[in-house]
């Protein structure tokens, strides 16, 4: 288990920062990702793996509004 | 998809007759001239009724106080009117600002003209943000604001001609009202030439503004790639509605060419650093980050949706399975891709998308071939997620009717949803409109609706007074409960909502209702932060946004500039600035800019206190006029929870599990009923309380005034002001 | 179209193209006002210049900016409103500006570096330019 955002979601092997994007349908541009704590880079979201019982923060700008 | 985007159905007519036929009422000359670091330290007053042209000086206090732009708006509208005028006196005003920044070609969205009048909607200020040429071109003429009072006896035009050194009332009988072609006649009458057509700018309303509270106003410029007149509007709160009260067919205003350094500003090097900084951004970033130059804010369509926040149904549901034919795949195909849509030079955001070889369906124009400006996303969501209208043609049918006959799209979109629920639910049927079947996901109907508000016949008549107007009206026949109509009517103080899904964030619902104008997403935007990054949880927390953003999104507003390129493009290292929610190097090139045009260094403490005293003074106006005090702050319950079982019912999990968790209410063996009741009860009092929280941060009683000591505090402790205050202490 | 080239092998940086260049377009000698400059990027000097691909035509808001009959890029000064937008979206970075210099500028492969240049390290190629922004 880790959590997003404080809320849980089930972990399984080999999950990374892409794979909780799309498990959480975050599907909007500006977003900034920390995995416990360490800021991981947009390019970097494919090949970032998320450990088990990871604190992640997912962070969303505003834009539209 | 290959086609000539230049070719559109061609609507001017004999532009040359139709202009033998004004009949010049007044005519003054004037000496045209540069501003100096910004400002001309010159307005342009206009009265219809009485037909006075006067020039009036701007006083440092201004300049100080209010900055220009919204600011100048407002300072000029309290003096013009009182507690009782009402928007369709004459002394109320039009006022139309750019500011000291506006006009500027080198940072992006830098060509914003403000516009203040009282509204007819709510009684109150109603302030808009609009792009187009007009307030810059005005600016380089030698105003920096314009501001029109009275009423005039037949249809009339303004012209303020820099390079003739002349400004004219003259009377206009025979232009059509409808803004593309207004926009279009006007534009070819008074430029010299082909080459001229980019220095005039015009500002029109359309048809539908005479007979509705909704009307907006269109501001052009000449789109050289598409040799046509492009629109943006100043869509809220009826600004259009008071423009034809005065029998204003157009304001036109004939510039100098432009010019990189017009401004006259204090450093040009510093602007031209982070204007090229910022264009460079765009073009490393927008590609992967927003798009915006490619589908404008309609990108925002699927996000909406795939985060529950798209209204859909009279804002009942957050998404519909439909929402993929009108996402943003859909407009990037229709907008003409490759050209500078910037509503002003040098806007690299360039959002002003337009969609070429629109065949016009219905009305007057069926037939046509046109180029309608936009959608953006406020329009895909209202006229069409919000309608149940899930199809693009319809979407642009609508799109283009509302600009043409000088309709907001919002508000529009916002009460075409209302009369659909109200459908839904019996209080409306065939009988009620005239037989006009006004259901979800009808595009004929909902564009026989825009019809008859141009018209200004049958059930259109009753819809164009609003939501608001409605609600009362529809109690008042009996046609349904007024506690229904009061929960799923979607206004605060008399303003149509604009399209977003507020109820699953507590400080959006803050956004929406705490601000000054109504509820329009311009102040405060926070549902990311609220509800997905769960960023300001305490009520505290929320107070403390619904402080800051306000406050600093007001200061657009004063200085002529526009929001987006603030936070819809991101520099490359603002994750791990310590507040990237803020974009703090944005925020920094905004300090530069104003020291780079004015010469008066600032930083972003002092930007805020520039934005502070407008804000708390434009509350004070509020209170002035009857409103401004904490019952005029509540929302409709839909923009805060579930008003029906199958609201409750679409997100019962969702709800269940809050009762358990925060109520400690075990859910089960409850009805529905039950559970809404008490859902509804915890709601309310978590609002109530965060109206508490935020009125203490900014300032102001448990009723919402601004107290004396802010007042000092902001700089605002003007007499006049002190006693609208005391009254209420 | 004549498309100005640079040869590293043969450029010692010398800087002589910069100073013909902001002599030929603005009677200046330093290389600020020059449309080509020269740098050594990891051991190998690199010329930064436009190559007349013709993206800033299309961002360009005033249309200041053609291609002439000649295939390059050419700048209206009367028609341009100092925005520099082009200079932000040049891919190559080579649309430039000077202070004190309203209009920005770029290499209109004039030939005067060319004939500048003690090391002939640079020359002016004929290229195609059919299908590119214009
Ligand atoms: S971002 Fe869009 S609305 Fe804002 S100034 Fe640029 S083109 Fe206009
Ligand atoms: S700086 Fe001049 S040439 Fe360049 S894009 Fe702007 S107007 Fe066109």
């Amino acid at each position: 288990m880790i959590t997003v955002n404080g809320d849980p979601l089930e972990h399984e092997e080999g999950l990374t920062v892409q794979g909780i994007l799309e498990a959480k349908n975050y599907k909007f541009p500006l977003l900034i990702a920390f995995v416990n704590g360490k800021l991981v880079k947009r390019e970097d979201y494919r090949t970032t793996v998320v450990p088990d019982g990871a604190v992640v923060q997912i962070t969303h700008l505003m834009g539209g509004g | 998809m290959a086609y000539d985007y230049t070719k559109r159905t061609d609507l001017k007519g004999d532009v040359d007759k139709q202009k033998q036929a004004h009949k010049v009422l007044k005519e003054i000359t004037f000496k045209p001239a540069l501003p100096q670091r910004g400002y001309n330290d010159r307005t342009l007053y206009v009265n219809l009724t009485d037909l006075t042209i006067e020039e009036r000086p701007v006083t440092q206090q201004m300049k100080d106080k209010f900055i220009g732009g919204r600011g100048f708006g407002l300072w000029f509208l309290w003096n013009a009117t009182q507690a009782s005028t009402r928007w369709n006196d004459p002394e109320n005003e039009l006022i139309i600002a750019p500011g000291p920044l506006a006009g500027n070609t080198q940072y992006p969205g830098s060509g914003k003209s403000l516009v203040v009048t009282l509204s007819p909607m709510t009684d109150i200020p109603i302030d808009c943000n609009v792009g187009g040429y007009f307030g810059p071109l005005m600016k380089f003429c030698g105003f920096d604001a314009l501001e029109i009072q009275g009423k005039a006896a037949r249809d009339v035009i303004l012209v303020i001609d820099g390079p003739k050194g002349r400004i004219a009332i003259e009377e206009a009988p025979l232009e059509n009202v409808d803004s593309h072609v207004a926009a279009e006649v006007f534009t070819h009458q008074y430029a010299d030439d082909e080459k001229d057509l980019p220095n005039v700018s015009v500002v029109s309303a359309g048809r539908a503004a005479d007979h509705t509270r909704i009307g907006c106003l269109n501001f052009s410029w000449y789109d050289l790639r598409r040799k046509a007149t492009r629109l943006k509007q100043a869509g809220r709160g009826g600004t259009g509605t008071v423009f034809r009260d005065k029998k204003l067919k157009a304001l036109v205003v004939h510039g100098f060419p432009v010019k990189g350094d017009q401004n006259n500003p204090a450093d040009l090097e510093r602007i031209a650093r982070i204007g090229v900084k910022m264009h460079k951004e765009l073009h490393d970033f927008d590609d992967s980050q927003c798009h915006m130059r490619r589908q404008g804010t309609a990108h925002l369509v699927e996000i909406m949706d795939a985060y529950d926040l798209l209204p859909v149904h009279n804002f009942q549901y957050g998404n519909h399975p439909d929402t993929p034919r009108i996402n943003s795949q859909v407009w990037d195909k229709r907008f003409t891709q490759g050209i500078p849509d910037g509503c002003w030079y040098g806007c690299s955001m360039a959002c002003s998308k337009g969609a070429d070889e629109h065949q016009v369906m219905t009305g007057p124009y069926r037939g046509h071939s046109n180029t309608v400006d936009g959608p953006e996303y406020e329009t895909a969501a209202g006229v069409g997620a919000n309608c149940g209208i899930f199809d693009p043609d319809w979407l642009l049918e609508c799109n283009f009717y509302c600009d043409v006959y000088g309709i907001d799209t919002i508000s529009f979109g916002t009460l075409c949803a209302f009369c659909m629920e109200c459908w839904q639910r019996g209080i409306l049927n065939a009988e009620r409109t005239g037989g006009l079947e006004i259901k979800f996901g009808s595009g004929p109907a909902q564009l026989e609706l825009m019809h008859q508000m141009a018209e200004g016949r049958g059930f259109g008549l009753i819809a164009g007074q609003g939501v608001a107007r409605m609600k009362k009206i529809f109690a008042e026949k009996g046609w349904g409960e007024a506690q229904l109509l009061n929960d799923i009517g979607m206004e605060v103080k008399g303003l149509e909502f604009s399209q977003y899904m507020s109820k699953e964030s507590l400080a959006q619902q803050g956004g929406y209702s705490l601000t000054n104008k109504g509820p329009q997403h311009d102040e405060a935007w926070l549902i990311f932060m609220d509800m997905v990054n769960k960023q300001i949880p305490t009520f505290e927390d929320k107070a403390e946004a619904l402080f800051y953003f306000p406050i600093f999104r007001t200061w657009f507003g004063l200085n002529g500039l526009c929001k987006l390129p603030w936070n819809d493009i991101e520099p490359a290292d603002n994750a791990r600035t310590p507040e990237p929610a803020k974009v703090p190097e944005h925020v920094q090139n905004y300090c530069e800019l104003f020291a780079g045009i004015t010469g008066r260094e600032i930083d972003r403490h002092e930007l805020l206190r520039m934005s502070r005293g407008v804000y708390n003074f434009q509350r004070v106006f509020n209170l002035r006029q009857g409103k401004g005090q904490r019952a005029h702050d509540r929302p409709p319950y839909r923009a805060v929870g579930p008003v029906t079982v199958e609201e409750y019912t679409s997100r019962a999990e969702r709800y269940d599990k809050q009762l358990k968790e925060i109520l400690g209410v075990d859910p089960a063996g409850k009805s529905v009923e039950e559970k809404m009741a008490l859902t509804r009860e915890h709601r309310e009092a978590q609002y109530e309380k965060l109206m508490d929280a935020v009125y203490k941060r900014r300032g102001w009683t448990p009723n919402g005034v601004p107290t004396l000591e802010t007042l000092k505090e902001v700089g605002m402790d003007f007499p006049e002001l002190v006693a609208v205050v005391e009254q209420h202490l | 179209m004549k498309v100005l080239v640079g040869d590293p092998g043969k450029c010692k940086l010398v800087h002589a193209c910069e100073a013909a260049c902001a002599k030929v377009l603005h009677k200046k000698t330093g290389r600020p006002h020059a449309a080509i400059r020269v740098d050594p990027v990891e051991g190998q000097p690199r010329f930064q210049v436009c190559n007349q691909c013709g993206e800033c035509i299309t961002v360009c808001p005033t249309g200041a900016l053609t291609r002439a009959k000649s295939g390059i890029v050419l700048l209206k000064k009367d028609l341009c409103v100092a925005c520099y937008m082009c200079v932000g979206f040049c891919p190559s970075l080579s649309m430039v500006r000077a202070e004190g210099v309203l209009p920005p500028f770029k290499c209109i492969s004039c030939g005067q570096c060319v004939k500048a240049c003690p090391e002939k390290a640079l020359s002016l190629v004929e290229q195609p330019h059919e299908g590119l922004p214009s």
